[in-house]
């Protein structure tokens, strides 16, 4: 046999076992109990209008926030990070340890609960105002990392070149290596955002009124009164009408960067 | 490359279909009980799902689950000749009776209200708790009745009783869901909102330190019921047996007592 005929050989029979097992997994499942607990038409039906006028909106809403606080706060931290004035490094560094090494949930507990008690001060909006600003603080904290990892991923010639054209370091900065380092970190920055979207489903657990819920707190609720998962599945489809098109999306800015390089 | 697209998509189609048949794939896995017609998850086991914590229906003490709910369904599983096995689950799965579909448990116990879109999901025995709903307001507040709530926030936990009783009867209020007591008493302390409104038996559980007082008790003509597999007809009678015996021999009335005698 003709090396090239095995190869073809051995690919046929890889397909066969994948749609074989494809097959045997779909006539063994129970379809109408799928049906009946995960895809009711007239829950689905039921739930559509308020999903996108509630909860698709507020888990948009609540993700640019977070997503614009965190970029702003992780800006500042990076710089920090890189600052020749050690304190500065240091309160960096620390606060980066900590809230990337909390869980995003007990961070909204501790901004809902915890600082009202123990300072008599509650931040504004409410549960939802206090669950963003706990969303900004942990998301400041991985964006910082990735910020840096991308100024110092721009070639120390870009910033020698421009402070020998007469630029000063701030002025460097800006128009020089910061555009650079968004240019290499846009990937790590969409996932970023992707996690972020699904953080907004953790709000849940400062209370929200009728008005604030995201989609998971829909979704649960939902499930609650219909006494049926198919909101829960509705939910996870817009989670993924939300993101797909997004990472499309940068995935077509980053093609577009590329040939600008 | 459009093949390659095309590929992929298809990639993608093939694992969602394998993931979707892995959820429904359990509901095989339930083995038939004939012997005693109960068709039971695993043979000789009362297997009970629950949302645990719930003060004082359900709750963990030294290693082990206990409350009223609890202690309910010990006595059933006794007279049952069963053993008792728990599972704490997520209240969505309870609620939709998903964790029945998928042969996770055999019965549902806990505090769930029985509503009519419920009863058409699943079976339910006879009622064994009647809801008395209150309201939880710091001793120094100026919080009476239900009428001063106007403009307030109302702390009430997401899809109960407690939550549509607030809707319907505190319209000027501001209700704030939370998804358990776990959330609304660091709610009331921390000052987010004014006051809670749920269950009584959960409420006077706060009123222990002092600070925290009922302003109000609330009848809502509803009641909690076990939860079980709608076809599976013996195990409801059995268990409906097994209540009514309780109710006669004064051992419900002695678990009652245990856990709402303030």
């Amino acid at each position: 046999m003709k090396p090239s005929t095995r190869r073809r050989l051995f690919r046929g029979v890889l397909y066969a076992v994948f749609v074989i097992a494809l097959v045997a997994v779909v006539l063994a499942a129970d379809w109408e109990a799928i049906g009946e607990n995960f895809f009711d038409a007239e829950v689905a039906r039921e739930a559509f209008p308020t999903i996108i006028t509630v909860a698709v909106k507020n888990t948009i809403i609540y993700t640019v926030i977070a997503f614009a606080g965190g970029l702003l706060l992780g800006l500042l931290l990076a710089l920090m990070k890189l600052s020749p004035v050690a304190p500065y490094r240091w309160a960096a560094t620390a606060y980066i340890e900590l809230f990337r090494g909390l869980p995003a949930l007990l961070v909204i507990f501790g901004f809902a609960f915890a600082v009202p008690i123990a300072f008599d001060w509650r931040p504004p909006g409410g549960s939802a105002g206090a669950g963003l600003l706990a969303l900004i603080i942990v998301s400041g904290a991985y964006i910082a990392e990735t910020i840096r990892a991308g100024i110092q991923a721009v070639p120390s010639g870009q910033a020698e070149a421009a402070r020998s054209l007469g630029m000063g370091p701030a002025w460097t900065m800006i128009s020089v290596t910061l555009p650079q380092a968004f240019r290499i970190i846009t990937p790590p920055l969409t996932n970023e955002l992707v996690i972020l979207i699904k953080d907004t489903s953790l709000l849940f657990i400062a209370g929200m009124a009728l008005q604030d819920r995201e989609l998971t707190t829909f979704a649960r609720d939902s499930v609650s009164q219909t006494a049926n998962a198919t909101p829960l599945v509705l939910a996870a489809l817009m989670y993924l009408i939300i993101t797909l098109p997004l990472t499309q999306l940068v995935a077509k800015l980053e093609r577009h960067n590329q040939r600008g390089r | 490359m459009p093949y390659k697209a095309r590929t992929a998509a298809f990639t993608f189609l093939a694992i969602g279909a394998l993931s979707l048949t892995a959820c429904g794939g359990d509901d095989a896995g339930a083995s038939d009980d004939a012997a005693n017609g109960y068709n039971l998850v695993s043979e000789g086991t009362l297997t009970v799902c629950s949302d645990i914590p719930y003060v004082p229906f359900e709750y963990e003490e030294n290693g082990e689950y206990t409350g009223f709910d609890m202690d309910l369904v010990k006595e059933i599983a006794t007279g049952l000749d069963l053993e008792l096995a728990v599972q704490d689950a997520g209240f969505e799965g309870i609620a939709s009776g998903t964790v029945l579909a998928a042969g996770q448990c055999d019965l549902e116990a806990s505090a769930i209200t029985i509503t009519p879109e419920r009863e058409e999901a699943m079976g339910f025995a006879d009622p064994y708790y009647d809801s008395l709903q209150s309201l939880l307001v710091p001793v120094d507040s100026d919080i009476k009745s239900i009428e001063d709530l106007e403009g307030k926030k109302l702390g009430v936990q997401g899809n109960t009783t407690g939550e549509s009783y607030a809707r319907e009867n505190a319209a000027g209020a501001e209700i704030v869901a939370f998804p358990s007591d776990a959330e609304l008493f660091p709610a009331i302390q921390s000052g987010n909102v004014d006051a809670v409104l749920q269950d009584l038996p959960v409420n006077i559980g706060h009123t222990e330190d002092g600070e925290f007082t009922i302003a109000e008790e609330y009848e809502t003509d509803e009641s909690y019921g076990f939860a079980m597999k709608k076809d599976n007809t013996e195990l409801i009678s059995a268990v409906n047996e097994q209540l009514a015996e309780l109710r006669d021999n004064g051992k419900y009335q002695e678990i009652y007592d245990k856990y709402f005698t303030e």
